[in-house]
């Protein structure tokens, strides 16, 4: 019999919660669809037990639907390297584990897993070799992306036929376990999920001012802050629902991922950030608006305008104008104000455009299975 | 030693034991701060160009080479043999001449750059603008002086056909832009 392939993947957390759920969902669907023996070594366990529960912080070593979670900080001295190695997000491998593959007889397939870009010049990065400097080794880089040519995004085979049975009967079941009330008809259900910077007030002005009542769903996390502020409270609680005029607040807690794709199943509009909740939001066939991750001399404004581009191709000029405008807005380039009225009249348009761009996206192939096809190639 | 970020196009860089010179470099931001540079790299050993990428901040020593302003003597088959300003004869594979070969000839006497890594020579390089002989052109064009107008032409002693201006003519001296080919002047 075949021995499994063992695959490492390796993820210091920088700051939030997209590092761990991204390498969570990628062992997860490694390890349930396509039966690899995978470890994932997180330096620091208390991020994923907010988005896992199951996860035990004290455990060095632990398994878990399937995956060893090992906590990142031994000094990888007897640590057999596996057949192949993923570091994600630019992250330095341990020198031990280092030495320990270029010791190794036949060298594992050591992939960079890149940040997600929709800008042309990750096409000509996309699989290039970075041979290491001081010993023999290469490393590959794999850039997930939107088009042919590049790793695609995380899809499990399961998401996209839960999407379709999630029904009324099941958003009501969900929505009491939130201990939320079952939606009323006429009601605009808004997921929130952002950066600190986010122009949260302008959003909640815009939201006050709507024709139609508004419900907002915010995960408890930092942003609760200027949601009170806005109402004149202190930190909102979960459970606390805030109203002003047509615009009802409520506070949920912080969901674990299967959860979180249901909350995004379940509103009409999602507000998601970073990497990992922008991509859940895509395959959830709801109309969204991306929070992009700031970053130093602006460049994430040429990140953002490349997707843009991208996402608007193929739509009309009208929608692709309301898009753009809102978008931009959120990422600080703009009034939410003048903003808001002109992408809402479009929501009918923007909800159908939602499964056209799934569409486009799925000839692609999943980023999972793109991985695994790249780390079989001969040449490597 | 220098960073991915620091390289830039021409300086040598050591990749596993291999001296490798920068022909090309593009610096992309890629996600939270974090910037990778895609390379064109030659290995300066076994002449092979490869595409390559590295993080920003990847750390690369630089290759100990050394330079010396050398003559063509003579060709002792298969080698090449030059000759420094103190007459030491130094020979250099034919692998290392690239396209010093387009105008080597004998009796030439420009100061040719000779690139060495451990005491064996990885490459020449030509001074930046020579001056060759037309061997044969088709006649000039009449009444065009502008110089807009190009025709091939081939240099004497090597038999390399460049695009020169449509009033040179076989006999004439030219001078030629090494690093592109291109014909700069009657010289």
């Amino acid at each position: 019999m075949l021995k499994k392939p063992r695959w490492d993947i390796f993820c210091t957390i920088i700051d939030n919660f997209g590092d761990a759920g991204f390498c969570w969902r990628l062992a997860r669907q490694l390890a349930n669809e396509h039966g690899l023996e995978v470890r994932l070594w997180l330096d620091d366990l208390s991020i994923l037990s907010q988005i896992e529960p199951a996860i035990d912080v004290d455990e060095d070593k632990q398994c878990l639907r399937a995956v060893e979670v090992c906590c990142w900080r031994e000094s990888f001295v007897n640590t057999q390297p596996a057949d192949v190695v993923i570091e994600t997000f630019a992250c330095t491998l341990p020198d031990n584990y280092i030495l320990a593959m270029a010791d190794l007889p036949q060298q594992p397939v050591w992939i960079n897993l890149e940040y997600l870009s929709a800008e042309n010049w990750t096409l000509d990065c996309h699989c290039l070799p970075s041979f290491h400097p001081h010993l023999s080794l290469t490393k590959y880089f794999f850039f997930p992306g939107f088009v042919e040519g590049t790793g695609g995004l995380l899809l499990e085979k399961s998401l996209l036929p839960a999407r379709v049975s999630f029904n009324n009967i099941s958003q009501d079941i969900f929505f009491q376990e939130l201990g939320l009330q079952s939606r009323r008809d006429g009601e605009l259900y808004i997921s929130l999920f952002c950066y600190d910077d986010a122009p949260i007030e302008e959003l909640l002005s815009a939201c006050v001012i709507s024709d139609v009542p508004i419900r907002v769903l915010v995960p408890q996390h930092s942003v609760n802050n200027a949601i009170g502020m806005f109402f004149g409270i202190d930190s909102p609680t979960v459970g606390q629902v805030l109203q002003s005029a047509k615009l009802k607040v409520c506070i949920i807690p912080f969901l674990e991922q299967d959860k979180y794709d249901q909350l995004l199943w379940a509103c009409d509009i999602n507000f998601v950030r970073g990497e990992d909740s922008f991509v859940r939001a895509q395959w959830a066939k709801r109309v969204f608006i991306w929070n992009i991750y700031p970053q130093a001399e602006q460049s994430h404004r040429l990140k953002l305008e490349a997707f843009l581009n991208l996402y608007t191709e193929r739509m009309s000029p009208e929608m692709s104008v309301a898009v753009c405008s809102l978008w931009n807005a959120w990422n600080g380039n703009g009034q939410m104000i003048n903003a808001w009225p002109i992408f809402a009249a479009q929501m009918t348009e923007l909800t159908e455009y939602s499964n056209k761009w799934i569409r486009q996206l799925l000839p692609i192939g999943d980023l999972t299975s793109n991985l695994i096809r790249f780390s079989r190639k001969d040449q490597i | 030693m220098k960073t991915a970020m620091e390289l830039r196009v021409g300086n040598v860089a050591m990749v596993d034991s291999a001296p490798m010179v920068v022909q090309k470099c593009e610096f992309h931001k890629s996600g939270r701060n974090a910037s990778v540079v895609r390379m064109k790299l030659k290995n300066l050993l076994s002449n092979t160009v490869t595409e390559a990428v590295y993080r920003a901040d990847e750390k690369f020593d630089m290759a100990a080479l050394e330079q010396e302003n050398c003559t063509y003597s003579y060709y002792a088959d298969p080698l090449y043999v030059f000759m420094d300003s103190e007459y030491n004869q130094i020979e250099v594979e034919a692998d290392c001449m690239s396209e010093v070969m387009n105008y080597l000839i004998d009796g030439m006497e420009d100061i040719c750059k000779l690139t060495s890594y451990n005491n064996k020579v990885i490459s020449v390089e030509l001074p930046t603008i020579v001056v060759r002989e037309i061997e044969y052109t088709e006649p000039a064009v009449r009444g065009d002086t502008s110089g807009k107008i190009m025709k091939l032409a081939r240099l004497k002693g090597t038999s390399y056909q460049i695009q020169v201006a449509a009033f040179v003519e076989i006999g004439d001296m030219i001078e030629v832009d090494t690093r592109t080919n291109e014909f700069k002047k009657r010289a």
